[in-house]
């Protein structure tokens, strides 16, 4: 949508209606960044998923799994990037719903039923004041087959949960390839004896 | 007799004001499927293996393994004993059948086997699947006889005798604590949720929260707290819990050396169900055979962080309504997830329906 001549700009609603999703080419630039993420993961023995959580052409969150350190199995990459998004709306003292309406999350792979969960759940408050916009808030890269919440085993992002925040788009396939090779290579590596690779593609 | 006295004993301490029910995948909880076949009675039965074989060919039933062939006839004062399935009316598929009337003849194609020793076939309605409770072995039953494995733990949970008095009343002490958390956290402006995590091998409890969601982080739910706390404990954990001292965990230096896990019998066989590699440096991994108490049923991202942190069994009292452990989704029993955990609902179900009003 055009903005219409004469239209002020100096509204925050006016910056919100503004918001476009991202064009082809810049998702693919930040899914470059991300599978770059997910490479350092790799070298550093970690399952190699990358993100990055991007508001208004700012990287304000980048994960990648921290389980192992942490003990605690819920610190997927997402989980890791949303914390960082929820700090930074703290330090700025910005609306985090606000933000996070506005953020997109490139991830190399599907997220899981977890974190699509979790996903929604940030986008509540301006679901409540009916701004659901259709921004594409999550761009992925290959399917999760084992715990896939955006479609490989449940689709929460548009399932009917009418208290758990509000529904969100998903965009899968982006670079899928490189995605699943570096999962390959990483289980490869975890178990050498494994007759096949864990994530693959269903036939 | 001696047991009779203990038996008052126990029947004293347990007057409890509420039910548990476990929460069973849809497979095990649905309806008998049927299927339409066709039998006749055995008329003559010095033929009957004859028969058995012939039919083993001509129709072998390779679908419903658990179908016994041969039923002994349900009725007196006939002239027959016994009753043997021919066929699945799906198997006459191409034949000729006018209103479903079938004589021996259209049953038997001419050369290929003779039928010789039954009578006139009849309807019957078999069913499609192995039961897998034992309500759906006797609903079965009804129709035609099934083999059938039965799971003792299932059908004691279903029959609500899965857990003694003594059981009992350790579960409803766990849950007030996880009820004591949720009213404290309420005090701070949370959420009124609780959540506690046992090990059910020691009866310890290895961590309290509360939910901590209205806080800096919304993601921050009961069950989520106790996660970090479980992993504070094993020296590891995120989030900074000191904000609310209400949520707390049993430290690393307080476990005993052999720190014993059960992982236990479970209700829903699973691969894996086992423990090995489950326990690292004397802890387990992360809430490897360890049960959650929750005031409220888990959300989606709750219940499949707790697919993740494997745990062994989950109670909680009262549904909620995007409830992920019955109500809207049932992610403990997902086949696609590599890990299954039990849930039980309905303890002290009042008092947390209180909590939340
Ligand atoms: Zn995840
Ligand atoms: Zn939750």
């Amino acid at each position: 949508m055009e903005p219409e001549p004469g239209t002020g700009t100096g509204t925050a609603a006016a910056a919100a209606a503004a918001f476009r999703p991202p064009e082809r080419q810049e998702q693919e630039r930040w899914m470059q960044r991300a599978l770059g993420t997910a490479k350092e993961a790799l070298e550093n023995g970690e399952v190699p998923v990358g993100c990055l959580m991007v508001y208004q052409n700012e990287i304000l969150g980048q994960g990648r799994n921290e389980v192992n350190e942490t003990k605690n199995a819920t610190r997927h990459a997402e989980m890791v990037a949303i914390d960082q998004v929820l700090e930074w709306c703290g330090q700025k003292g910005r609306d985090r719903a606000e933000v996070f309406e506005h953020t997109v999350l490139y991830v190399t792979v599907e997220p899981c039923i977890m974190c699509a969960a979790a996903l929604r759940l940030l986008k509540k408050l301006l679901f409540l004041l009916n701004l659901v916009t259709d921004i594409p808030l999550v761009v992925f890269g290959c399917q999760n087959e084992r715990f896939g919440g955006c479609g490989s085993v449940l689709n929460i992002p548009t399932d009917d949960l009418q208290h758990s925040g509000a529904p969100f788009q998903c965009i899968g396939g982006y670079r899928a390839e490189e995605a699943v090779e570096l999962l390959k290579t990483f289980y490869k590596a975890e178990n050498p004896n494994a007759p096949k690779s864990k994530v693959r593609k269903k036939q | 007799m001696e047991p009779e006295c203990k038996k008052r004993k126990t029947r004293a301490i347990s007057t409890f004001t509420w039910e548990l029910r476990p929460v069973l995948s849809d497979e095990k909880l649905c309806e008998v499927e049927l299927l339409e076949a066709y039998a006749a009675p055995i008329i003559n039965t010095k033929q009957t293996s004859c028969l058995i074989k012939q039919l083993a060919c001509l129709y072998p039933l390779n679908s419903l393994p658990h179908i016994k062939r041969v039923r002994t006839c349900r009725e007196k004062n006939t002239d027959h004993a016994l009753e043997i399935i021919i066929c699945l009316l799906r198997d006459l598929n191409g034949t000729d059948v006018p209103n479903g009337e079938v004589s021996l003849s259209d049953l038997f194609p001419e050369g290929k086997a003779d039928g010789i020793g039954l009578g006139e076939p009849f309807h019957v309605k078999i069913p499609a699947y192995q039961p897998l409770t034992r309500p759906q072995f006797e609903a079965a039953s009804q129709h035609w006889p099934t083999t059938f494995h039965e799971n003792k733990q299932v059908t004691d949970a279903l029959q609500g005798r899965l857990f003694n008095a003594e059981k009992r009343a350790k579960m409803q002490t766990f849950m007030e604590k996880a009820i004591e958390a949720a009213k404290l956290g309420k005090e701070m402006g949370m959420e009124p949720v609780g959540a506690v995590v046992v090990n059910p091998a020691t009866d310890e409890i290895i961590a309290v929260g509360h939910d901590c969601r209205n806080g800096s982080n919304p993601l921050l739910h009961a069950v989520m707290v106790c996660i970090d706390l479980v992993a504070y404990g094993q020296g590891g954990g995120v989030f900074n819990h000191n904000k609310y001292p209400n949520c707390h965990f049993k430290s690393l230096e307080s476990f005993s050396d052999d720190h014993v896990i059960n992982v236990g019998k479970p209700l829903l066989p699973s691969k894996d169900h086992s423990s090995t590699g489950a326990i690292v440096n004397g802890l387990p991994y992360i809430c490897t055979g360890y049960d959650l108490y929750v005031s409220r049923e888990p959300c989606v991202m709750c219940s499949m962080a707790l697919v993740h942190s494997r745990i062994r069994t989950v109670f909680y009292a009262t549904s909620s309504p995007d409830g992920a452990l019955g109500t809207k989704y049932k992610i403990h029993t997902k086949k696609d997830l590599n890990h299954h955990y039990d849930v039980f609902k309905g303890l002290m179900k009042e008092e947390c329906q209180l909590l939340l009003s």
